[in-house]
């Protein structure tokens, strides 16, 4: 029972200790501790902790130091490192504190494996301080009485610890306050300073693990100041032209610290600064006169001071005071140069003087006025003339000749030596040689060859070369012992003329010139190439050269890239001075690209693209094509002209058969009003050779018709063939035409057979049918194609055929008109009979008479209208047949006059020309 | 010669130039403070005052048949009694003006180090002529009797101008004792009138 409840109280009390480890000192006491308590260790050294346990616990909470474990921020410790000294002490090894962390714990593993923590303290890690290095001190002046002593150190490495630092100094019998950095750890400043006593002056750096302290510097402060730089410092010109006076205030009396001083001083816009030499200004003082200064020049000054032994620091340069030296006279003529104008008239020249005002430090003022001298030298007697000019330049008419120019300056001291310039009659004197240029940074040097005699001065003109405006010349003179001038103020990427004059003591030398660039750059644009000419093979290329502000640089060459579409492109490197070229080897009826390329010694730049398409023929290709062909034309139409010309006649009648012209009829005589007029008694008169050339009147004997062979009659067989083929155009009136008119049937067939019977084809006909000589046959026509009155049975057939056949007539009629040759021969007769029915009614163009012997005198015309197309055919062949017996001879038998004809309006047709009127 | 060469004498004679240039800055700090003094004060620059008590007067007759060593020893106890009544002066300066006027304050403090600067000067110099230094209390003043603020600063005054007599003696003994020769504590000073 009693062990029991000893078991419950002594867990109580456990719980207790171990729930409450913090309060041992309160009203709950721990079952125990850590030494030693929040250690601060060295970094890397080693440490060992002990967590004794209270006696009071292993009597009730039966615990034992075999059951401590260590723990870093909850990370167990190694057992390894855990040794047991007793029952209630455990130890603990680090062989590096660099492993530790907060907090370091001891627990205890109790019953059950509960972890219990008995105590925890906190480690902190860190290195002790370094000795404070590199000290040294500086005493301000911060006013006229006050300086305050700046020290300053190394303070080493970090410590990671909490390090304090103070600055300590002591006189042998007096030891100062510290000096504490505040937010710093490498210098403090202390107020309190008293020179003239060897003061000592350290470092302290104290943390939890250790004190340094620095090497002792023992000083007097009066040697370390660094006084404040003089005031009020003014300026004031002297008499002299070269000489101004400094007057400054010190702040440190002699009694305290003797100065010496740096007085340094420039020009006004200059930024090289001079100094006064310094053994000048080694003692105390607070003045000083600079001389050595140019005339009527501002100049800037500042000063400094320190002790005067060397002892300290110098102080800052004072404010700077700038003083202006007073005027004195030019020191020298200004440079004097001319341009003589002669274009004008050679005989007299337009010279411009011009000169360049003199350099602040040459003119030691302000120039008022200069004096020009002009003196023929060709001539003793003239006198000298004088011109007083503000401006700096000047401009004579002079006539040719050598003259003497001679200038000062003049300003409110005096008058500037004399500048001479000698204007000879012709430049004729050696030039200089070997002028070259050469580049340096932002000017360009310019260097020549003296010329063998002895040369005063050089005349170096420049200008920037424009093609917009005119070259507009700077000049510079320069001594005859230099050999070469820097030229200012040159612009890069641009073109300057540099031109060099060799002055002598009796003339001038020519001038040498000389392209040059400051600096080059590749060209602003590039060339626009185009074709002058484009052949087969080849293409003329031409191009303008770049103007000089497009160049950007000297052109040393430029590139032509050309090539087709889908081909390789084509590199050629042409001199700068063409401006055309000639590819060759092409490809004819191609597309080239062609771009061109100008280059400086800095870099190239590409003009557009242009294109062009060679030809497809090459230059006399063409022509020799045609003109063989035309000639082989022209000869074949010479041969075809000369075989037409043989065969003019055959041609002419298969072409162009003669038309009878109704006009020179006489048919037309036999007009019912003036049958007087006809003439018919000159058969040549009626009827002229040519005019019915081959006129054949076929007279045609009834019973003859065993005469005909059968090759007579093969033409109308062919005729029947057509017929019976044709679009059948049978009507009452070709065929009755056809019938009527045997006289152009026979024609036609004669015409298969001989050229000369197609000649004779006619367009109208007239059948007569012959009665016996002695008797007057009864005249009857199967048609009237004459506009003439017509016959009684004419007018009966019309009247017979009808109105319907009368309008297809005069439909065929127009349609006829349009191809009027082709229908002279080989249309149909009943065609031709329809264009003369038409022809009748308003025209009568012309007749052919036939005469058909012992033929019925029935119309024909008539009979056919009532047959079929064969029939008529049929018809027209037993007609034609029947006619061929019709002999022109029996025409001329049986002339008729005039009152004897008949007034029948029967035209008829004879061979050798002729009517017969019946 | 042998003596400039040693170290001893290098020792004095920095020590004498650093207190020649002490007893000037000194001299000129302590007229400034006069002026400064008299104006704080209310008081008339051209005032007489009379001999104050316990400060050895500058002026001395046959000042040239010192020795050496009776220089240093003069210098030592005026510049002790000095640094008393200076100190005695700052401290009534804060009693009546707290920190009212620093800058009187700080120029006092400031003379106040020089003079112990000087003093430790010539305790050393008396240490290079194998001389004792007499100690503090014998040579000092005795105390000051309890004085009116009127007095006080009359007193002031009177220490002040003083002080500023023995700058300027003090400067002419440390270059007697500067120059080279013979044993500075034995012969008299060469004809050298202050």
């Amino acid at each position: 029972m009693f062990s029991r409840w000893n078991w419950v109280a002594c867990g109580f009390y456990l719980v207790l200790n171990i729930c409450s480890p913090d309060a041992s000192s309160g009203l709950v006491q721990s079952c125990g501790h850590i030494i030693p308590e929040s250690p601060v260790l060295a970094l890397g050294s080693n440490f060992t902790a002990l967590c004794i346990l209270n006696e009071s616990c292993l009597d009730f909470g039966n615990i034992y130091a075999s059951q401590i474990i260590w723990k870093i921020k909850n990370r167990l410790v190694p057992k390894e490192q855990y040794r047991e000294i007793n029952r209630t002490v455990s130890s603990v090894t680090f062989n590096d504190t660099s492993a530790l962390a907060t907090p370091l714990t001891c627990n205890i593993l109790a019953d059950g494996q509960i972890e219990q923590n008995i105590y925890g303290i906190t480690v902190t890690v860190g290195l002790p301080p370094e000795k404070p290095k590199n000290l040294s001190c500086i005493v301000h002046q911060v006013a006229r009485f006050t300086y305050v002593m700046t020290c300053t150190w190394n303070p080493g490495r970090h410590t990671f610890l909490d390090t304090q630092f103070k600055l300590r100094y002591s006189w042998p019998e007096e030891i100062f306050p510290d000096c504490i950095p505040k937010d710093v750890n490498n210098s403090c400043t202390i107020t309190d300073i008293q020179f003239f006593v060897n003061t000592e002056i350290w470092v302290e750096a104290t943390n939890a693990l250790g004190k340094a302290e620095s090497d002792h510097l023992v000083i007097d402060p009066i040697d370390i100041v660094k006084p404040l730089s003089p005031q009020n410092v003014s300026v004031s010109s002297g008499v002299l032209p070269t000489v101004l006076k400094l007057f400054w205030e010190n702040w440190i009396s002699d009694a305290v610290m003797k100065l010496k001083f740096n007085i340094r001083y420039r020009i006004v816009g200059d930024t090289n600064w001079m100094e006064v030499p310094s053994e000048d200004t080694a003692s105390p003082r607070t003045s000083f006169g600079v001389q050595g200064l140019r005339p009527y020049t501002e100049y800037v000054f500042s000063i400094r001071c320190m002790k005067e032994d060397g002892e300290g620091y110098w102080s800052d340069w004072s404010e700077e005071k700038t003083g202006i030296t007073t005027e004195d006279q030019p020191s020298k003529g200004p440079p004097i140069w001319r341009i003589i104008d002669t274009s004008h008239s050679p005989a007299s020249w337009t010279v411009h003087l011009m000169w360049k005002a003199l350099k602040p430090f040459e003119a030691n003022g302000v120039i008022l006025q200069y004096e020009v001298t002009v003196r023929d030298k060709s001539s003793l007697s003239s006198p000298v003339k004088k011109y007083n000019v503000t401006s700096t330049n000047h401009t004579l008419q002079l006539p040719e000749g050598t003259y003497e120019v001679t200038l000062i300056a003049r300003n409110s001291v005096g008058a500037s030596p004399p500048s001479v310039l000698l204007i000879p009659a012709s430049n004729s004197k050696a030039p200089v040689k070997n002028l070259r240029t050469l580049p340096k940074h932002d000017k360009l040097w310019v260097g020549w060859t003296a010329p063998n005699n002895y040369v005063l001065k050089y005349v170096i003109e420049w200008c920037l070369v424009s093609s917009k405006s005119d070259c507009n010349i700077e000049w510079q003179i320069a001594l005859g012992d230099v050999k070469g001038i820097d030229l200012k103020g040159i612009k890069p990427f641009k073109c300057y003329l540099i031109t060099v004059y060799p002055l002598y003591a009796d003339g001038q030398g020519s001038g040498q010139s000389v392209k040059a660039y400051l600096k080059q750059d590749r060209p602003s644009k590039g060339p626009t190439v185009q074709t002058k000419k484009v052949g087969k093979a080849e293409a003329v290329l031409t191009w303008n050269h770049l103007t000089v502000e497009e160049q950007n640089g000297f052109i040393r060459n430029y590139t032509i890239l050309y090539k087709t579409i889908d081909g390789n492109e084509t590199v050629v490197t042409v001199d700068p001075s063409k401006t055309e070229y000639t590819l060759s080897s092409l490809t004819s009826d191609t597309l080239y690209t062609v771009r061109m390329m100008a280059s400086t010694d800095n870099g190239s730049r590409t003009g557009p693209d242009f294109t062009f398409t060679t030809q497809k023929f090459g230059k006399g290709e063409i022509e020799a094509i045609v003109v063989p062909v035309c000639l082989a034309f022209l000869l074949i139409v010479l041969l075809g002209v000369l075989f037409c010309f043989n065969k003019r006649d055959l041609i002419k009648k298969h072409i162009w058969p003669i038309v009878p012209d109704p006009s020179k009829s006489n048919i037309a005589q036999w007009s019912p009003q003036v049958p007087a007029k006809h003439n018919f008694n000159s058969k040549d008169q009626m009827y002229p050779e040519g005019s019915f050339t081959d006129v054949s009147v076929v007279e045609i004997e009834a019973d003859d018709k065993k005469s005909f062979s059968e090759q007579d009659l093969k033409p109308f067989d062919l005729l029947k063939k057509e017929k019976s083929t044709s679009e059948g155009h049978s009507s009452g009136i070709g065929g009755s035409s056809c019938m009527s008119s045997p006289r152009q049937s026979v024609s036609d067939s004669d015409e298969g057979e001989t050229t000369q019977n197609t000649s004779s084809t006619v367009q109208y006909s007239t059948v007569v049918l012959n009665g016996y000589r002695d008797q007057t046959p009864l005249q009857v026509f199967s048609r009237s194609e004459s506009t003439q009155p017509l016959l009684d049975s004419e007018e009966r057939s019309e009247d017979h055929s009808g109105g319907a056949d009368s309008t297809a007539q005069r439909q065929q009629y127009f349609r006829q008109n349009g191809g009027q040759d082709e229908t002279n021969t080989d249309r149909p007769c009943f065609e031709r009979t329809k264009q003369i029915t038409h022809a009748g009614e308003g025209d009568l163009v012309g007749f052919v008479q036939l005469q058909i012997s012992g033929q019925s005198s029935q119309p024909l015309g008539l009979g056919m209208e009532k047959n079929t197309q064969e029939a008529a055919l049929s018809s027209v062949l037993q007609t034609c047949t029947e006619g061929q017996t019709v002999r022109p001879e029996t025409v001329e038998e049986n002339p008729l006059s005039v009152d004897e004809m008949p007034k029948s309006y029967l035209p008829q047709t004879v061979r050798q020309g002729g009517y017969m009127p019946q | 010669m042998a003596a400039a060469d040693s170290p001893s004498a290098a020792l004095r004679r920095d020590l004498c130039s650093r207190g020649i240039r002490l007893a000037g800055k000194m001299r000129a700090d302590v007229v400034d403070l006069l002026d400064a003094y008299v104006e704080q004060q209310g008081l008339d620059a051209s005032a007489s005052v009379a001999a104050v008590e316990g400060v050895p007067l500058a002026a001395v007759e046959r000042w040239d048949e010192q020795t050496g060593t009776q220089r240093l020893l003069e210098n030592l106890a005026a510049y002790r009694a000095f640094r008393a009544l200076l100190a005695q002066m700052l401290e009534e300066q804060r009693e009546q003006l707290g920190e009212a006027d620093a800058g009187l304050g700080r120029a006092l403090a400031a003379v106040l180090l020089q003079v112990s600067a000087f003093a430790y000067h010539l305790e050393e110099l008396l240490r290079l002529e194998s001389r004792g230094i007499p100690g503090a209390e014998e040579d000092g003043p005795p105390p000051p009797p309890r004085l009116s603020l009127f007095e006080q600063k009359l007193r002031g005054l009177g220490v002040l101008r003083e002080l500023a007599q023995w700058a300027v003696r003090s400067v002419r003994d440390l270059r007697q004792l500067a120059k080279p020769g013979p044993a500075t504590g034995a012969a008299p000073g060469l004809a050298e009138s202050p």
